[in-house]
């Protein structure tokens, strides 16, 4: 199978997994998904927020959901090194005396808790920090790049929907999400650091801003963009976007 | 070709693979060199992300068109075809290459190029990218300066798997995301730039550059401190830095 197909193919589980149940496409039947497909125990998502910097928003499993707590508990662990902005960070083996020296509190007590091996990844767009997505194994696990290379298709969909989300916008039954990053030209995220500026706010709610702006007029995201970076539209405090 | 220069070149680029070098910033002073030694009109660095589809990681000038150009590639072009196949692609004069690419071919043309190459980034089995020279003038290049090509795509390879191959456990995958995703930082920084400077954002790539080079930052983290609005940027978010001419 050709690389070009493998979105494809992940995008057709994740929907013929939510018409099998008969609900619409959403992060938790993504996580389900992805829990299916790649040999691992569950699968979480947690976003940037509360007290200690985390919020789990999705998780498939008691193992999971015990990791993920563990981490907001003691304030330490893989998950929230990713959400403060780490790149990820792949463990093949918590109980290796690497990942025991690096977390003292978190790596032991994911050991008695079931967990081995745990995969997080960032869901980012440049600077925009829109969460992570955590992979626990209940064994040690080395996933191969085929596996990780899935594993990051997964990671880009749920920022994808996570994005549609917050913009309003519920994802089409059996459509994709509106927004491809990887088809996304240049335009687009330089339109995001002007409309920053013009609004004065973060450059992730500058792209929440141009991407519901687009959905509202029924434009492409990167003819408006394209727009905002000839300075053809400008975003100012009185429009809705 | 000049030998001495091409020497300085390699000299150079051999100098910037140290510690904590950047790599946004090592591959745009690759594609500057490509320009300068091989005699071409314009380079352009593609990667390809978890998808298979090629992303523009460096260009040797920051023009929407140019970079266009690039992307249009993932439907029809000679990057894609050297992807695909893991050989050199080349064509002496687009004009009569409409069959082959659809959309590519025209669009060149109308950016003023005639000439195409495409040289494979090959690490072991995966190619995990296509290096792009363009021409305005309709001709074929060298066997010698195709070589030099060659090697200049493969430090590229270089540079790209040195940068955190030594860090942690990543793989090939993940190197060319966290790639990928710095390209994307950089064009949310141009766009800040230049809305606060009110310059186009090929000037605020130039002004991000310069002021880098010249302050001794690294490209991304520059870029991220522009976007953050945090201390290390404040002098290069002012208006009173002389913006960088058309």
């Amino acid at each position: 199978m050709t690389k070009a197909s493998r979105i494809d193919r992940i995008w057709g589980a994740i929907t013929a997994r939510a018409d099998a149940l008969g609900v619409p496409v959403s992060l938790g039947v993504l996580c389900e998904t992805a829990a299916d497909r790649l040999p691992i125990t569950g699968v979480a998502v947690a976003i940037r927020g509360g007290f200690v910097g985390s919020e789990l928003i999705c998780v498939t499993d008691p193992l999971s959901r015990r990791l993920e707590e563990l981490q907001l508990t003691i304030g330490e662990g893989p998950t929230l090194e990713v959400l403060a902005g780490s790149g990820a960070i792949l463990v093949e083996d918590l109980d290796a005396p690497d990942y025991q020296t690096r977390w003292p509190l978190f790596a032991p007590q994911a050991l008695d808790t079931g967990g081995r091996a745990v995969h997080v990844l960032p869901l980012r767009i440049g600077a925009i920090r829109g969460g992570a997505l955590a992979l626990y194994t209940d064994r040690p696990a080395r996933l191969p790049g085929e596996i990780l290379a899935e594993a990051w298709v997964f990671s880009e969909l749920a920022l994808e929907l996570l994005f549609d989300e917050q913009a309003g916008i519920g994802a089409q039954h059996g459509s994709r999400p509106s927004y491809w990053r990887f088809e996304t030209p240049a335009e687009v995220h330089q339109a995001t650091g002007m409309i920053s500026v013009q609004l004065g706010i973060s450059v992730g709610d500058a792209f929440t801003r141009l991407r519901a702006r687009a959905f509202a007029d029924d434009r492409l995201l990167s003819e408006l963009a394209t727009d905002v970076v000839a300075r053809r539209i400008r975003f100012d405090h009185e429009d809705t976007g | 070709m000049n030998d001495e220069r091409l020497a300085h070149t390699f000299v150079e680029l051999a100098d910037t693979l140290v510690d904590e070098f950047d790599l946004v910033e090592f591959l745009h002073i690759l594609v500057d060199r490509c320009v300068e030694l091989l005699d071409v009109s314009a380079a352009g660095l593609m990667l390809a992300d978890s998808h298979g589809r090629l992303q523009v990681m460096a260009s040797s000038t920051e023009s929407i068109r140019l970079l266009e150009l690039f992307q249009l590639q993932n439907d029809d072009g000679p990057c894609l075809d050297c992807y695909r196949t893991g050989k050199p692609v080349a064509h002496p004069d687009l004009t009569h290459a409409h069959d082959r690419w659809r959309q590519f071919a025209p669009a060149a043309t109308r950016a003023g190029f005639r000439t195409v190459h495409a040289l494979p980034m090959r690490l072991r089995a995966h190619i995990i990218g296509a290096f792009n020279l363009f021409h305005t003038n309709p001709h074929q290049l060298d066997r010698s300066v195709t070589q030099i090509g060659q090697a200049m795509a493969d430090i590229a390879t270089i540079g790209l798997i040195q940068e955190r191959s030594l860090r942690h456990h990543e793989t090939l995958v993940d190197q060319l995301q966290t790639a990928l995703n710095s390209r994307i930082l950089v064009e949310q920084a141009k766009g800040v730039l230049a809305e606060r400077r009110d310059i186009n954002p090929n000037q605020a790539f130039t002004l991000l550059r310069d002021y880098a080079r010249n302050h001794h930052h690294r490209l991304t983290e520059l870029a991220a401190a522009v976007v953050d609005g945090s201390t290390t940027a404040t002098e290069l978010l002012s208006t009173t830095t002389p913006p960088p001419p058309e």
